[in-house]
């Protein structure tokens, strides 16, 4: 497919790709606490996951992931699928840490073990691209 | 987890993975084809949506029920099928680097996953 000359500054793909990272762990934390204040497990179309839309935090990390879905077009008009998606999985990084840190969620040793992979993947996968654009 | 959450699991994984493969294609398609207005952008690129508007409310669901920090983790199982499809069907150019750090994240997410 063709491509064109990645645009520098503040329309660097690789800043949106920080963005839409960004963005997306605002979103999953604000939907957690929408989806927590809004549950009710007994009814029949809870599975939906429409009653979430009774909720402010929910509505608002809509903004939140309809931001992350513009950044994250204009990464995929610039950037190969198969490096800015792994890239994009800082968000299992940042999501536990965020549960951890604002929703009070526990993490266990085996998802601190987890994260560390991730992470460990994150700088495997990342370091070529460095040198590539290194080199440019 | 029960069998009923899985399968919900599974399908947005699926609708997660293709949407991505659609979105892509559709912006790709903007360096040839005729600007945003143009069929072989806006199809992909609608049925993307489609796929990732399944996948938003699906996992809103699964939420309403489990904690963030053990469903959110099930997606990342799509990095490196998303990889190997973006390299099959988008002609990506996939080097051992790269399917050694998908991987390494995949099994990540899966023990972040683990309770």
């Amino acid at each position: 497919m063709a491509t064109e000359v990645k645009p520098a500054g503040f329309r660097n793909p690789w800043l949106a790709l920080a963005v839409s990272v960004a963005c997306v762990t605002i979103y999953e934390l604000l939907l957690k606490r929408g989806a927590a204040a809004t549950a009710n497990p007994s009814s029949s179309w809870s599975w939906t996951g429409l009653s979430g839309l009774g909720s402010i935090y929910v509505w608002i990390a809509i903004v939140f992931v309809i931001l992350s879905l513009i950044t994250w077009l204009y990464v995929l008009r610039y950037l190969p699928l198969s490096i800015a998606f792994p890239i994009s999985q800082a968000v299992h990084v940042l999501v536990p840490l965020g549960s951890w840190l604002i929703l009070g969620e526990n993490i266990i040793t085996l998802r601190w073990i987890g994260i560390a992979f991730v992470s460990l993947g994150l700088a495997v996968v990342a370091r070529p691209v460095a040198r590539i654009e290194e080199e440019l | 987890m029960t069998g009923v959450a899985l399968f919900i699991v599974l399908v947005a994984l699926v609708c997660h993975t293709a949407g991505q493969v659609f979105l892509k294609h559709a912006m790709a398609s903007t360096h040839t084809a005729a600007g945003f207005r143009s069929r072989a952008v806006l199809f992909p690129f609608a049925i993307g949506i489609v796929l990732m508007t399944t996948q938003f409310f699906l996992n809103l669901g699964l939420l309403q029920r489990y904690d963030l920090s053990f469903i959110y983790p099930f997606q990342g199982l799509g990095v490196i099928i998303i990889t190997f499809i973006a390299g099959v069907t988008l002609r990506e150019k996939l080097t051992l680097q790269l399917v050694a750090g998908s991987a390494l994240i995949s099994v990540g997410v899966v023990l972040v996953s683990m309770t």
